[in-house]
């Protein structure tokens, strides 16, 4: 038994419940023979890569879905050995190459080259070129994407990208030109509180009509979300219903009360408090930037209109400081101070 | 109490006068019966003895007992007596004998004080001196806890008068002197008398010292009294006082000449500050190790720093004066209030007594303090008045008295250097003369026997030597401090044979003798090598040295020593011609000098120098810096440990002196003490200093003698902890600081890693001072948060500058950037005090953590991979908490019940049993992993039942291959997962024979020499069913290898699992 977001996932196109269109479209391409380099991005729990395995599926039919994890060892220039897993079938890879951080670009070189340059043995295949997903794409670094790209053109005979990305911002305009965009969009309140729903219903558990609802908005439209969060509650709760609370994540739970801490008390002494939090926070691998934004939207009720402007920018403005900078914790913390001084100043100009 | 002090230099009150007269009459009664082991029955007589005959002992008790009273008579009788003093200021021993005789009935106690302060001036009888009195219990008895003192580093010494936590800061003697001037007439002109006597030894003002800091406590029963009238006659010296403080000034400035009237004058005129009431003592309050560390509350910068313009004054105007500081000074910081009296010849101790001539105060003055003033009713001023001192005093301390005394005593010490430089000119004129006549006679005894002479050796002349061998000490006496360690060696080696002869069993008094080698550590430029040599040469001994110049490895420490260590030396057999044979000079002593130097081309030769001490058959001396390093833990037990302490300031103020004389080099006292300071009491850098000092000067004034130590200061690496208080909490940002930005870079670059991440851990624990002056609470609060956020903020920038330089672009010339802006910067906001102890940064643990979370993470999403699709970052935020509530959860609530269930579960997303840990450790907040609390019994079956199980594995992975035991069990089951999954997924082939690479091929088959077996595996393997079957065949067919080869085993069960 798996979790229900595994156990239930859509294997084909058909069984997808949204975006039908895309669907259609998806089944085309791949039945046309003529196959692009896709580029597919959307937010996460919006079904990019259950899409991509039934568009797979399509174009390979079930042996696809035999899948299994490769390790391979690369070595790097400095001699530094690295060790990678690739999930494979007979006609796909699949690679993550933001696992290993800076040296990805010996991963997309040696990789895909040896990959684009062997013909597809197996005769009986549907066609002749191999896919490679390449997950996390918007992680690969600057090197890495410049590799891609005469890769991607030299080898088309025997090699198709699908790119999976969050967003296209960090992908570089080449490889951009070079592949079809797909925009999966995330799913609907409505459509999330369908495929929940249809997941009771699988289960047989009683429909909660309201609290489906919850889910869906609670969710911020990640279906996967959604759906742990649906077994969750269930999971906790012998009898279910429309006012049953639903737990938070861990995380999450930790980031309000950060911001509870945040406006009891502004004081140098607090933000000492806060910073071990946000210590921890990072320690247990919540990306620095989730936290920022987790905890700007979780201020942003707690105060006036007036101030609500000034502390997005300075979420927006620290954000991008972790992005630039190599300590995340450096500007979390300037990020509260700030917070804390603009919120007491502005207290203290109501008093007077 | 102001009154006192005021009549001291006027004597012109006379009611207070008369009164404290008849208070004193009995006061010293009273004391001396309560707490003086002095004998009482001087105390009749007293005042005549003053008068008449100004004897040592006389007058040091009513220094010890009434610092009050007396004034005028000693005042004339100083004036009169004191004068022909410095001529007859040599003191020597048949003068101070009369004097002991004479005041027999004086105490015992009393005699070993005189006896010994003039020990080490006599340097001829010094060491028959020490003999005579041997017998004398007492003596001896405190002789040695003199030099024990001595060991101490010198504090306890002083520690009426001086209690500066900081050694080197200990008062320097001519500090002492003149703050004995003014403090109390009458102690002052006898004591003087007495430290011009013992002038390079501290010990002599042991005795007197301890006592007063007896008294001290004593004292307080008398003091009940004596408040009330205090309390009567202040009011109206107050306003007498007050009045004419601005409008006097100008006049005053004029009357320089006028004897001390005019003195008394500015010092009256002197606003005093009414000290606030101590506060009553709390007995259980409890010290508060943490503020103290910090310097007590009011160690931090002055609040209005650089307010008010530092007066300049004539030189030397505060001779003879002893100021305490205490308390948060307005304008200045407390540091800058001490050089200023020092720069002018004032002297600064820690603790007010009776001999201060003022305390500053400041805010937020410590109880302790306030109670002893009020106690002692010590003058108090503020940094106005000490201002208004430096301005309107004239110059040397015009004639007031304490300044006269100073010059007396100042002139009484130079008459001692003079002395003993003549001796020094003499001893070498004697020397030159005994060579001259060596030579002459070998010479002629050659010319005798008929052989031509051998050339005359050349005589290095004395200018052309380096000023540190030309003056290097040639008798015991002329070692600055650690006399008590040098005679230990002395007596070390001495009984070194008597010893032997014991076999090293005997420990002597002193303990040294169960050793037959010492080990002599501490700084550099003390003196240790000096002394050692010193020593051998006065104990006989021929001397053997090898330093870090001599390569010492094992091998060259074992030959090279053996052959020495049962060897005599020559020179007890032969000597050079025309001169006789020394019997004793056949014993041989070893020097090693520079032990700690022993590196990495001395490979085992501390362990083997070791080894020869603990057997040899000559004395060894053995001499390094650093006793505490590791590699000095072989010396442990073998060794005699001999510490050296750095001397204090007036140990080595004389010999400077000296040396100035000779030089010709006019250096002020003031000024020697500075280099002494500086140089933190090396003797060796000092004597460079002076030496070069003296290539193009031939004088130096305080701010030279200050630049100059300042230039010659040892580059000292401070500890991130160091850098931060001093950056955070040092006052460096206050108006007033002289510190430059460079400075504050330069802190930076000491570590250059550690140091900015020491100010973001602590830049929040501040009271930052630019907070200060606010209006209400809140405001001051808001300001704080404004300016951590600008901290915060700046460090922020700073990381941008970080990344430049650690990141791709790798642009070092940025470093100074980085200073400003993530340690300068910031500091410069929130430095104040410090609220608690420097905490060391956090990011460092809390980075590594995050790395090993991380790759918790990366693996369970590996392991996952096959069944979910998320990244990392989904698995982690969303699965996690789903799969914790599912897995720990359950088995937390449910018990065993459950557990067949959770296994399944994990199973379904291939989790292992360590990835239930890694989920359990990844939790957080509500899931925190210290909230879990898993039944002992639960957990035990679950990880049985887990164990029992066959799981299925996802793949394997190329760093796993090694790892025994998961392996190969888990292979067979493969087969099973396989089979069951089928239609889903071909699950984890381990396919590392087909396409992965050489690594895990050479793994796998290069340890492998029975191929038969592994064939045979391979042919079993893929036949088997159940789990259990195979595991078991697997046993048999591999056991006996398993055993010796637990890769192999493994190894073969992949090869089955594969094909």
């Amino acid at each position: 038994m798996a979790l229900l977001v595994d156990k239930h996932r859509p294997r084909s196109l058909d069984q997808l419940s949204y975006h039908k269109d895309l669907s259609e479209r998806l089944r085309s391409l791949a039945q046309s023979g003529d196959f692009p380099h896709l580029l597919v991005y959307g937010p996460s729990g919006a079904g990019k890569k259950t899409r991509i395995v039934a568009t797979l599926k399509e174009l390979y039919g079930p042996g696809v879905e035999k899948i299994k994890i490769d390790s391979r060892v690369f070595q790097t220039t400095s001699n530094r050995k690295l060790e990678f897993n690739i999930v494979a079938s007979v006609y796909h890879l699949e690679i993550t190459p933001s696992d290993v951080g800076n040296y990805d670009r010996v991963v997309v070189q040696d990789l895909l080259k040896e990959v684009a340059q062997t013909q597809q043995v197996d005769q009986s295949a549907k066609q002749r070129f191999k896919v490679v997903v390449i997950n996390e794409a918007d992680h690969l670094t600057r090197d890495a994407q410049a590799a891609l790209r005469r890769t991607m053109e030299k080898y088309s005979p025997n090699l198709r990208l699908i790119l999976l990305a969050n967003s296209t911002a960090n992908i570089i305009a080449p490889i951009r030109s070079r592949t079809l965009l797909v925009r999966v969009a995330a799913p609907t309140e409505d459509e999330i509180c369908d495929v929940l729903a249809r997941s009771g219903k699988k289960e047989g558990w009683p429909l909660a009509k309201e609290l489906n609802m919850r889910i869906a908005k609670e969710s911020g439209r990640n279906l996967r979300r959604a759906l742990l969060m649906y077994e969750a509650v269930h999971a906790q709760n012998e009898k279910v219903t429309d006012s049953t609370p639903i737990p938070p994540p861990d995380w999450e739970a930790l980031i309000s009360q950060i911001a509870k801490e945040i406006m009891e008390e502004h004081s140098p002494a607090r933000i000492l408090q806060v910073r071990a939090k946000l210590y921890d926070l990072l320690t247990h691998c919540i990306p620095p930037t989730t936290i920022l934004k987790t905890l700007t939207f979780k201020l942003i009720p707690m105060i006036d209109d007036a101030l609500k402007a000034d502390v997005i920018k300075w979420a927006a403005f620290y954000e991008h400081r972790i992005r630039m900078g190599t300590k995340v914790i450096f500007h979390l913390e300037a990020f509260v101070a700030k917070f804390m001084r603009i919120l007491e100043e502005y207290l203290m100009s109501m008093d007077f | 109490m102001p009154t006192d002090i005021r009549n001291f230099f006027g004597g012109k009150v006379s009611t207070p006068i008369r009164e404290k007269e008849t208070k004193k009459e009995d006061d010293p009664k009273k004391k001396r019966s309560k707490s003086r082991k002095i004998i009482d029955d001087s105390d009749d007589d007293e005042p005549a003895v003053k008068k008449s005959t100004p004897k040592k002992t006389a007058p040091k008790k009513p220094m010890k007992d009434s610092p009050k009273g007396e004034e005028t008579t000693t005042a004339d009788y100083f004036a009169s007596s004191s004068k022909p003093k410095p001529p007859k200021s040599t003191p020597t021993k048949s003068k101070t004998q009369p004097a002991v005789e004479l005041q027999n009935r004086s105490s015992t106690r009393k005699k070993p004080t005189t006896s010994y302060a003039e020990h080490p001036d006599n340097d001829d009888d010094a060491f028959l001196d020490d003999d005579e009195d041997a017998g004398d219990d007492i003596f001896a008895a405190d002789f040695r806890t003199g030099g024990k003192r001595k060991e101490d580093g010198y504090i306890e010494i002083n520690s009426d008068e001086e209690t500066l936590p900081k050694p080197k800061k200990t008062t320097s003697k001519s500090k002492l002197a003149s703050s004995k001037k003014n403090a109390d007439v009458e102690m002052k002109d006898v004591y003087a008398d007495q430290s011009f006597v013992a002038d390079d030894d501290a010990m002599s003002l042991d005795n007197p010292v301890k006592g007063p800091s007896k008294t001290g406590k004593k004292r307080k029963s008398v003091d009940l009294d004596s408040d009330d009238e205090a309390d009567d006659f202040k009011p109206p010296v107050k306003s007498a006082k007050q009045p004419p403080a601005k409008k006097a000034r100008p006049p005053a400035k004029k009357e320089n000449v006028p004897e001390s009237t005019g003195i008394q004058a500015i010092l009256d005129s002197i606003p005093t500050v009414r000290p606030p009431t101590p506060p009553p003592k709390d007995s259980d309050a409890k010290f508060d190790w943490r503020k103290a560390q910090g310097g007590g509350g009011n160690a931090g910068p002055p609040p209005s720093a650089g307010s008010k313009e530092i007066p300049v004054g004539e030189e030397n105007c505060l001779a003879g004066l002893t100021f305490v500081f205490t308390g948060l000074l307005e304008s200045i910081s407390r540091e800058e209030g001490q050089e200023l009296v020092k720069r002018y010849g004032g002297k600064v101790t820690g603790a007010p007594s009776s001999k201060t001539s003022y305390v500053v105060l400041g805010s937020d003055a410590g109880p302790s303090k306030l109670r002893k003033i009020s106690e002692m009713k010590i003058k108090t001023i503020n940094e106005d008045g000490l201002f208004e001192l430096i301005k309107r005093l004239p110059a040397n301390g015009g004639d007031g008295k304490a300044a006269e005394k100073s010059m007396e005593k100042k002139k009484a010490e130079e008459e001692k250097i003079r002395k003993e430089a003549e001796e020094m000119e003499r001893e070498e004129r004697r020397k030159a003369n005994e060579a001259e006549k060596a030579a002459k006679e070998a010479q002629r005894q050659a010319a005798l026997k008929g052989h031509s002479a051998p050339a005359p050796t050349r005589q290095v002349p004395s200018t052309s030597q380096l000023w540190t061998t030309k003056y290097a000490p040639t008798m015991m006496n002329q070692i600055c401090g650690n006399k008590g360690q040098v005679e230990k060696i002395q007596n070390w080696l001495k009984n070194w044979h008597k010893s032997r002869k014991y076999n090293f069993q005997k420990r002597g008094p002193d303990g040294s003798g169960g050793y037959r080698a010492i080990i002599i550590h501490g700084p550099p430029g003390i003196g240790k090598t000096t002394a050692a040599h010193l020593a051998a040469k006065l104990s006989g001994f021929d001397i053997l040295e090898s330093n870090a110049s001599d390569t010492r490895s094992k091998k060259l420490v074992e030959s090279g020593l053996n052959e020495v260590l049962d060897n005599n030396s020559l020179l007890g057999y032969f000597s050079g011609a025309g001169k006789a044979v020394d019997q004793s000079k056949k014993k041989i002593v070893l020097i090693m000098d520079e032990v700690d130097g022993m590196s990495a081309g001395d490979r085992g030769g501390v362990g083997a120098l070791a080894k020869v001490c603990k057997k040899t058959d000559i004395p060894m001396i053995l001499i390094c810096n650093e006793r505490r390093l590791p590699k000095m833990k072989p010396f442990d037990h073998v060794a005699f440990e001999i510490p050296f302490k750095r001397p204090t300031t007036e140990q080595v103020r004389s010999r400077i002196a000296t040396i100035c004389l000779r030089e010709g080099l006019k250096l002020p006292v003031n000024v020697i003490d500075a280099l002494i300071e500086g140089s933190n009491k090396d003797i060796r850098q000092i004597i460079n200093m002076i030496s070069t000092a003296k290539l193009d000067q031939d004088a130096m004034d305080y701010d030279q003698g200050k630049a100059m130590s300042k230039a010659w200061e040892k580059h000292v690496v401070l500890k991130p902890w160091d850098i931060c208080q001093k950056l955070l909490g040092g006052g460096m940002f206050a108006p007033s600081s002289k510190s430059t930005l460079n400075d504050k870079i330069e802190l930076y670059f000491n570590d250059h890693e550690m140091s900015y991440l020491m100010i973001q851990e602590n830049y929040l624990k501040t009271k930052p001072i630019l907070a200060n002056g606010a209006g209400s609470a809140r405001e001051q609060s808001l300001k704080a948060l404004r300016l951590a956020d600008q901290a915060a903020e700046s460090i922020s920038d700073g990381d941008l500058v970080d990344r430049m330089i650690h990141g791709s672009q790798q642009q070092w010339s940025l470093m100074p950037t980085h200073a400003v802006f993530s340690t300068v910067r910031p500091a410069s906001f929130v430095s104040g005090q410090m609220v608690g102890g420097t905490s060391f940064t956090q990011w460092l643990g809390n980075n590594s953590k995050m790395g090993k979370l991380t790759r918790y993470v990366k693996e369970i999403q590996s392991h996952m991979r096959l069944r979910s699709s998320g990244d990392r970052h989904e698995i982690r935020q969303q699965y996690l908490p789903a799969l914790w509530s599912q897995l720990i959860r359950r088995l937390e609530v449910e018990g065993k019940s459950c557990v067949e269930e959770v296994i399944d579960l994990m199973d379904s997303y291939f989790l292992t049993r360590d990835d239930f840990d890694y989920i359990m450790e990844l939790g957080l907040g509500p899931q925190d992993q210290e909230g879990v609390n898993l039944e002992t019994q639960t957990k035990a079956s679950f990880t049985r039942a887990y164990n029992a199980r066959s799981h299925p594995l996802p793949f394997m992975k190329a760093s796993n291959v090694v790892a025994p035991a998961h392996v190969a069990k888990a292979v067979p089951d493969l087969e099973e997962a396989f089979e069951e999954e089928d239609e889903e997924l071909v699950v984890s082939e381990p396919k590392e024979g087909d396409d992965d690479d050489v690594d895990l091929a050479k793994d796998k088959y290069i340890k492998q020499p029975k191929a038969k077996k592994a064939a045979a595996g391979k042919k079993a393997g893929p036949k088997k069913k159940a789990s259990k079957g195979a595991e078991e065949d697997d046993d048999d067919d591999e056991d006996p290898e398993e055993d010796a080869k637990p890769k192999k085993g493994k190894a073969k069960a992949k090869g089955k699992g594969k094909k």
